[in-house]
């Protein structure tokens, strides 16, 4: 991999991570909203590298007369360091970069990941071609935030999540629906002793799973706690509506049905809710909890 | 024209006789400029072409998630290869024989407990373990800093406590647990490790802002693609290993301790936020979710993709059984003293 190269794949892949942290909202897909800064600063020190590897690349030729010294400090700074080393691990390297590159430019590195890259400096490894696959899933794929197919893969409903119920609910006041996250509708159906959500009217925000029994559909949203790796699905049982298709962006109102005992363990049975009216509403900007 | 060549070679500092590059410059160099241009324009363009077809639900789940691991771990990757070349470019040599204890043996408890200084993931580490060594600290104790600091730096240990309310000794037995075992196999390593199994990174004996650029370059290019290789393991076995799996076998103890183990290393989970999800495995035991906890930092796909990269195959056929043995064992017996 030549300089050059090493400057252009630094370049797509800071261009890559500002563009859908700095300039579009699409690392919301990918991780917690408060991850932004880290990532705008990330994709511009990798922009930054690439620029400043092609401009030393493209002044190279010009300016070799006009920096003498750096030169030939460099190449006394090679010899000092090949003598440097009294553990002998020195002779190995030496021995690995001769045969890596006996093979001439070519197949100067078909010794392999094990022994014949990664040491000098100026020739990237080739493995950092890699690096161009996550802008070409990002341009091509466009991966979006997951969806129905990743949340009907958890077959096992989550637990409740643990902070929300150690510091107990509050009790829920007004009349009109009450518009909650689905991780809190279902925090209170299983971990609210005091039964805040018994006749209240709620409204959920997610999108359409569908569920191996006829009259029943889930309205799931997923939950992050660090990136998409670690998401898993909170699901709602909704009863007394049609099934909208499958992955839309709908809008429940409706009353929570409280489980028939209280003999079933947490967690092993998502709570149901009965719709009274479902909406389809546009892909919220965030679409995780 | 001898002059010119006199002073082109020397710039590639790091390549031998006469460098690769040379004399291929000029047929390449061209070139490449517009494969890359070309590159830019089809991406533009298949964004509009091709992503209304790339729609198959399994294609899009894995692309989010592979994506996701990426680029969550660029961050903590450019924080830690900014600190590694900073380690190499900038920090004189002497500072580290100054810093650390002179016997190796003393030397690697000093390196783990430090690690808690470094605020990030195991990604951070790699590069900064591989940066300490270039600059000649002792291989065993780089490598008890590069277990240790995933695991018991502030960030994680916060995190850890959110993630356990009212539970502060999954905190401190998260602490010990990683300490130990990183001690442990620093002093193994130390012990029975041979030099040629590890191949220590080398540092550009050139000092200054173009030494850092060079370090940093060479750094994150080498770090990513092995991050890349990680990310598309992980990614692959999370979408086909269905998550119900886990409940069968939660009931029995040591099998669970075992399981959640191999989950750590094939879910490839950041250490800041392994704790969530350590906490979401309610029907496993608290030993079983610490060895989750100890073993996550220390040994993942992504992790094992990173130190074969930067430290040769050999040393990671070794040093990853090694440490999932000890991290497996040692959070066993602290789940049974303090859980």
């Amino acid at each position: 991999m030549s300089r050059l190269a090493q400057g252009l794949v630094l370049l797509l892949l800071g261009g890559a991570v500002l563009r859908i942290s700095a300039f579009t909202t699409e690392y919301l897909n990918y991780v917690k909203p408060g991850f932004r800064p880290f990532l705008i600063a990330a994709g511009a020190v990798v922009f930054a590298l690439g620029v400043i590897t092609l401009v030393q690349e493209w002044r190279r030729p010009q300016d070799t007369g006009r920096e003498p010294s750096r030169w030939t400090e460099a190449a006394d700074g090679r010899g000092g360091h090949a003598g440097g080393r009294p553990d002998g691990r020195e002779d190995g390297h030496a021995g690995e970069h001769g045969g890596g590159h006996a093979a001439g430019p070519t197949g100067g590195h078909a010794g392999g990941y094990g022994d014949g890259h990664g040491h000098d400096h100026s020739r990237g490894p080739r493995v950092a071609w890699l690096m161009c696959l996550p802008v070409c899933a990002i341009f091509l794929v466009a991966p979006p935030a997951l969806g129905s197919f990743a949340a009907a893969r958890d077959d096992v409903a989550p637990p409740p999540p643990p902070r929300e119920v150690a510091e107990g609910y509050e009790p829920l006041r007004g009349d009109g629906p009450i518009a909650m996250p689905i991780g809190e509708f279902v925090g209170r159906a299983w971990g609210d002793a005091k039964r805040s959500l018994a006749g209240k009217q709620v409204r959920l925000t997610g999108f359409v799973v569908r569920s191996k029994q006829p009259d029943v559909w889930y309205v799931a949203r997923m939950q992050l706690n660090c990136c998409a790796a670690d998401a898993f699905a909170l699901k709602v049982a909704v009863r007394g509506a049609p099934a909208p298709p499958e992955n839309t962006w709908v809008e429940v109102t409706g009353v929570w049905i409280p489980p028939r005992s209280d003999k079933l363990p947490l967690g092993t049975v998502p709570p149901r809710i009965r719709a009274i009216n479902v909406t389809k509403v546009p892909r919220p900007v965030e679409p995780y909890e | 024209m001898s002059d010119k060549a006199l002073l082109d070679w020397p710039a590639e500092t790091d390549d031998p006789v006469p460098p690769a590059s040379w004399g291929r410059r000029s047929p390449a160099a061209p070139l490449l400029p517009w494969v890359f241009a070309g590159l830019v324009v089809a991406l533009v363009a298949g964004r509009a072409l091709l992503a209304p077809y790339l729609t198959a639900p399994a294609l899009q789940t894995w692309s989010t998630i592979f994506v996701a691991i990426c680029v969550q771990a660029l961050p903590f990757l450019v924080l830690g290869v900014l600190l590694s070349a900073a380690i190499t470019a900038l920090v004189p040599p002497s500072f580290w024989t100054r810093a650390l204890p002179r016997r190796p043996y003393a030397a690697v408890p000093v390196a783990g407990a430090a690690g808690a200084v470094l605020p990030g993931c195991e990604c951070a580490s790699v590069p900064v373990a591989s940066g300490l060594m270039a600059r000649g600290v002792t291989p065993a104790a780089a490598l008890a800093f590069l277990l240790a600091s995933p695991a018991i730096n502030p960030v994680v240990l916060v995190a850890t406590a959110v993630a356990f309310p009212g539970r502060p000794e999954m905190v401190v037995a998260r602490f010990a647990a990683s300490l130990v075992v990183a001690v442990l196999a620093g002093w193994l390593w130390l012990r029975f490790g041979r030099a040629e199994w590890l191949r220590v990174p080398r540092a550009s004996a050139e000092r200054g802002w173009r030494a850092f650029v060079a370090a940093m370059r060479h750094d994150l290019l080498h770090a990513g693609g092995f991050l890349v290789v990680g990310g598309i393991a992980a990614a692959t076995l999370n979408v086909l290993v269905p998550r119900s799996w886990l409940a069968a076998v939660a009931e029995i103890g040591w099998l669970s301790v075992l399981v959640l183990a191999l989950l750590a290393v094939v879910l490839s989970i950041c250490s800041e936020a392994d704790a969530f999800v350590a906490a979401s495995l309610t029907a496993f035991s608290p030993t079983a979710k610490l060895a989750f906890l100890v073993v996550g930092p220390m040994v993942d796909l992504k992790l094992i993709a990173l130190q074969a990269g930067t430290f040769g195959r050999s040393f990671a056929a070794r040093f990853v059984p090694l440490t999932l043995t000890l991290a497996i064992g040692v959070s066993a017996v602290t789940g049974w003293v303090l859980l």
